[in-house]
């Protein structure tokens, strides 16, 4: 066993970890209560506006803010696109089912990023935002802005999402309607305008947090799009219900991931740390009862 | 639904087969002897490896077909099971001299007690939650054959040698060294897996797992007990994937941990979905998607990017407008195109329409 | 309903179809923009303006016709790993011979076929190049695992195949040949630099993907000849946390440590970027890397703090800072006939480049029809070959095991570009393949001609 002060700056590069994964978790969770469907292209969206970024900055010379705006925008353009496609057709069936529509277009996504950014001749891309630049060092090792950024980011997602869904008319409306859309309807309530929104939003999330996962982690197709399914491991602790666990449970995942890097023994299996936590977590929930996920319960 | 509902009900049990069925079987058993016989004959090499692919994921999407269409339970994690059973095989292959047979049926234990215990404390879960906690299994599987690697001849449990400068080839069995003569081998496996789902769908256990898909309430009401059916079902999937991953190791001679990445589950399952998984056709179909397709692709020099967006399109499809999926619309947008040709050629003569 | 689904499905096919078919006009005008960068487009425009590109052939200007010989090569085309620029290249390499007078006339055919990874459609890739295309030579091979699957097949049938290897069977078997010196010799080359600099320990990182064991085997050779301890390090990838990896490996180097990474470019990329946000960069002595490493996508990428701070094992010549015959002609031909070569100017396609000039260099040779016999025994009779991208001379030969290429330069970033920081040194027979092929090569591994 190493001693103490060799974990210390993996306890910094932890928390970062778990920023990473609490912007993908919580946007999930968050999209989750807004629309029902558990949005598995989330990182391919993300990663899409990103390499279109990439491309209007490093290859047509756009400035940053520009590429940055258009990665967001394509990011909320493809969900709300497939929303209104595909969110009425779907809304009636099990959430299984929607989630699985969305492996669909996650590999529609997938596809079309490698046929238009390919990976041959050694091509390596990256995303640099300036917030890398600068920070303050922590544990002998530097945190840049752009990590405190993820981590605050992740922080008022979750309080301002939950407000927002609790309190507000909209938040109220997408919560209701990710219950039943039908009987939502019947109430009066605007509910292609209102599905709108939240797929729209949803959208602007994901790319957003593309955005800062795409400096963050790589900016790579494979890598981003299938980020996701480790951040799928705190959101199902949380149940897909509760925005503040998710959060708390992505933090100690990246924690306990980069913790177990110094010990010889385990570091080989470290990446293992999200699903095992998920698998523990999900068994221990379930212990006295059947988990199941049906409309109601949403 | 109505497809659903004609299957589970239990009138459909018939005692002697009907004449559409008969003609059906009539077909099936023509095209496997074609395939058997002629198929070596007929294709190059090339294709005759991949047909060795499609037999043996034939296999695994016929077991995910089943854990999906007989019992609803979605597996992200099929290509982590066929890993585990492709792990077993390699290591008696290289450890022991037992004929292949014997290896096979090792393999499929090995691997259906290994879906046992994982099955187990999964089935308190349901819907969405079991599958990503099949997705984190997988995940973890992933990672852990990553590190342990496949065996290579090596020694020692794990069996694996990460100096060798030459890697020893899995080896076949005997009678079927050559590729044609594997590829037949293979097939009577995938046949011997379906006959055997199929004793399981047409009695009991497929009659109970229809009546637990239709609705769990009801099936309890009717003392049918869910769990031990379930598991089951999760038996029966593993082992025939654990025997598809024997089958799979001897195939490709060499087993790498690259090859069985998390994402294959996701396109196994969309291929699946897409095939149809209410008939042992759509397994068929599946598999050919799976396998047939890409090969055929590469060897037109289309990227494999343009299968991955047609799969994507395929689930979207699938999920939306045809549930039954192809072995279900394709024999039905058939029987309309007849239909609708059928008129029009009356039409004709006649002059008005009727 | 039916039609709204009906009409949902077309709408999704189309716009799938209509983003693809834009993508594919745009990818390849953008890879047309990335073939020259900035900074070593200007250099290249200038040589290739002054050389003509019909030296490749021995009658410029003829156009080759007749029965084209036919030449296989596959490579590994998956999401992550492509290596199909180096058989594009050798293509486009056969095609300027094809129209300055081909080989005695006849033009080469080269049938690509690429795989991803997975050792059925490899097997199956093979004997489609050999029975269906009816190659009679393979030439341009790059593939993570093709030399372990086929190489018992290449012997069965007396393939003496030409390649950019990768796995151990590229290296260690009688029947290929790499112009590359593949991740463990590189990693030799690297891990040799840092030992000359006098580190006190050495941290080898590499990719988890098959053969790690036998990589890893050449640098703790080296290492423990020279008395110093490495730790080696394996991480799977995509690489999704590489901040633990930074941190790590500076760890266990040490400040009199040095790290060696044996990782793709973009993997690289990030672990590279990660130490540097991390603000680790100078808390080791020297950080090296493969070969994969040497591009200038690479040295853009990483910035100023990384000049001379980065050492990274380059297989063949600079293109930069070469200015010979041989060079001027690998960047026409690419300009003129390499459109499909996405990458541009780097060691993928000069790999393709010299591995189609033996090949044609071996194939001028042969008197007579051009069959799998005369066409592998010509490629097993190249002997001292000046290819003019790499530091030796080039042989075949009739070895049990073959690594031609064993020299190397050590080049290092500056503003944007790689530029040689060590010219040609031998790589050390304290590996023992390197010992073993040298003794049964003899004076074929001679010492570097090059610079």
């Amino acid at each position: 066993m190493p001693p103490w002060v060799d974990f210390e700056p993996f306890i910094v590069s932890g928390l970062a970890l778990g920023g990473v994964y609490a912007l993908s978790g919580v946007g999930l969770v968050v999209l989750y209560r807004a629309t029902g469907v558990l949005y598995l292209a989330f990182g391919a969206v993300g990663a899409l506006g990103a390499l279109i970024a990439w491309s209007l900055i490093t290859r047509a010379g756009v400035p940053g803010w520009v590429g940055w705006l258009a990665c967001v925008a394509v990011a909320g353009a493809v969900t709300l696109a497939y929303g209104l496609l595909f969110g009425p057709a779907l809304a009636r069936r099990d959430p299984l089912i929607k989630a699985v529509a969305t492996i669909g277009l996650t590999l529609i996504l997938y596809g079309v990023m490698d046929l238009l950014w390919t990976t041959s001749g050694g091509q390596a891309r990256s995303l640099t935002l300036p917030t890398d630049n600068g920070g303050f060092t922590v544990a002998q090792i530097q945190v840049t802005w752009t990590q405190v950024i993820a981590l605050a980011a992740g922080v008022v997602l979750t309080v301002a999402t939950g407000a927002f869904l609790r309190f507000t008319k909209l938040g109220t409306a997408m919560r209701a309607m990710a219950n039943d859309r039908d009987i939502t309807a019947t109430l009066g309530v605007p509910v292609r305008r209102v599905e709108a929104a939240a797929w729209l939003g949803c959208g602007i999330l994901g790319g957003i947090a593309g955005l800062l996962l795409a400096d963050l982690v790589a900016l790579d197709a494979t890598t981003l799009t299938f980020l996701v399914i480790s951040s799928l491991a705190a959101v199902l602790i949380a149940r897909l219900r509760s925005i503040t666990v998710t959060f708390v449970a992505a933090i100690v995942i990246g924690l306990l991931h980069d913790l177990l890097t110094p010990i010889a023994s385990l570091t080989s299996y470290r990446d293992m740390t999200p699903f095992v936590i998920a698998a523990i977590g999900l068994l221990v929930l379930s212990r006295h009862q059947v988990m199941t996920q049906s409309r109601e319960e949403a | 639904m109505r497809a659903t509902l004609e299957r589970a009900s239990p009138a459909r049990i018939a005692r002697r087969p009907t004449r559409s069925q008969l003609i059906k079987g009539g077909v099936t058993a023509v095209l496997l002897l074609f395939a058997f016989f002629a198929l070596p004959e007929l294709l190059s090499l090339y294709y005759v490896d991949t047909m060795t692919q499609v037999a043996v994921y034939s296999i695994v999407t016929l077991a995910l077909g089943l854990l999906v269409g007989r019992v609803g339970l979605y597996s992200l994690g099929q290509a982590a099971v066929l890993a585990i059973g492709a792990w077993a095989a390699a290591r008696l292959l290289f450890a022991t001299t037992q004929p292949y047979p014997l290896v096979l049926l090792e393999a499929g234990l090995i691997t259906m007690l290994a879906g046992l215990l994982i099955g187990l404390p999964a089935l308190r879960l349901r819907g969405l939650y079991l599958a990503l906690i099949t997705l984190m299994l997988a995940g973890s599987i992933t990672v852990v054959l990553a590190t342990v690697n496949f065996p290579n001849g090596g020694h020692g449990f794990l069996g694996y040698n990460g100096s060798l400068l030459h890697i020893p080839p899995i080896r076949r069995p005997s009678i079927a060294a050559s590729d044609p003569a594997y590829f037949r081998y293979s097939m009577v496996v995938a046949v011997l897996m379906f006959a055997l789902v199929l004793a399981h769908t047409k009695t009991r256990p497929g009659r109970a797992w229809a009546a637990i898909r239709q609705s769990e309430p009801a099936a309890l009401a009717a003392g049918i007990n869910i769990w031990f059916y379930k598991l089951w079902a999760f038996a029966l999937a593993s082992f025939i994937t654990g025997v598809a991953g024997g089958v799979l190791a001897g195939a490709i001679h060499y087993l790498y941990s690259i090859n069985f990445p998390t994402q294959d589950s996701i396109t196994l399952l969309a291929v699946t979905l897409m095939g149809g998984v209410f008939s042992l056709w759509g397994a068929v179909i599946a598999a050919l998607l799976e396998q047939f397709l890409p090969a055929l692709l590469n060897n037109w020099g289309v990227s494999a990017d343009w299968l991955i967006i047609l799969f994507g399109v395929g689930v979207l499809q699938v999920l939306t407008t045809a549930p039954a999926g192809l072995a279900d619309q394709v024999p039905r947008d058939l029987a309309r195109l007849g239909r609708f040709l059928g008129r029009r050629l009356r039409r004709r003569p006649g002059g008005d329409a009727e | 309903m039916r039609r709204n689904n009906a009409a949902r499905r077309t709408i999704l096919l189309a716009a799938a179809l209509a983003l693809a078919a834009a993508g594919c006009s745009s990818s390849s005008s953008s890879s047309g923009a990335t073939g020259s960068t900035p900074a070593a487009g200007s250099s290249s425009s200038a040589g290739a303006a002054t050389v003509d590109t019909s030296s490749c052939g021995s009658k410029p200007g003829v156009k080759a016709t007749g029965t084209p010989i036919p030449l296989g090569a596959i490579a590994t085309n998956q999401p992550g790993t492509s290596f199909t620029d180096i058989p594009n290249m050798a293509k486009a390499y056969f095609d300027c011979v094809n129209a300055n007078g081909g080989i005695n006339g006849r033009p080469i055919k080269l049938y690509i076929a690429t795989e991803q990874t997975n050792p059925a459609q490899i097997a199956a890739d093979a004997k489609q190049l050999v029975q269906t295309d009816k190659v009679v030579g393979i030439v341009g091979n790059t593939s993570i695992i093709e030399c372990s699957v086929d190489s018992s097949y290449w012997q069965k049938l007396g393939f003496y195949i030409i390649d950019s290897g990768i796995a151990p069977e590229c290296y260690s078997t009688p029947n290929s040949a790499a112009v590359n010196m593949g991740p463990r010799y590189s990693s030799d080359g690297a891990v040799q630099y840092a030992l000359a600099q006098h580190v006190s320990k050495v941290v080898f990182d590499q990719a988890n993907v098959p053969g790690t064991g036998y990589i890893a085997a050449g640098p703790n050779a080296l290492a423990k000849a020279a008395n110093v301890p490495i730790v080696d390090l394996t991480e799977n990838v995509p690489i999704t946390d590489a901040n633990s990896v930074a941190i790590k490996e500076v760890n266990d180097a040490g400040p009199n440590g040095a790290v060696i990474l044996n990782f793709t470019p973009p993997q690289a990329l990030v672990i590279l970027q990660a130490a540097q946000k991390l603000g680790l960069e100078d808390r080791v002595k020297l950080w090296g890397c493969s070969t994969p490493c040497n591009t200038d996508f690479l040295a853009q990428s990483l910035g100023p703090k990384w000049n001379g701070k980065l050492f990274v094992n380059a297989e063949l010549a600079p293109p930069d800072d070469t200015n010979t015959t041989s060079m001027n002609l690998y960047k026409a031909i690419l300009k003129q006939y390499g459109s499909s070569v996405q990458g541009g100017i780097g060691s993928f396609s000069q790999m393709g480049f010299t591995e189609a000039e033996i090949a044609v260099h071996a194939l001028q040779s042969i008197t007579g029809p051009y069959t799998v016999q005369s066409v592998n025994a010509a490629f097993k009779a190249v002997k001292d070959f000046d290819t003019g991208q790499l530091c030796q001379l080039w042989t075949y030969g009739d070895y049990p095991l073959h690594i031609p290429n064993n020299s190397d330069w050590t080049v290092t970033p500056k503003d944007g570009k790689m530029t040689t920081a060590q010219g040609c040194t031998l790589i050390s027979k304290v590996d023992p393949q390197i010992a073993q092929y040298r003794n049964a090569a003899g004076t074929a591994a001679n010492a570097p001609t090059g610079s």
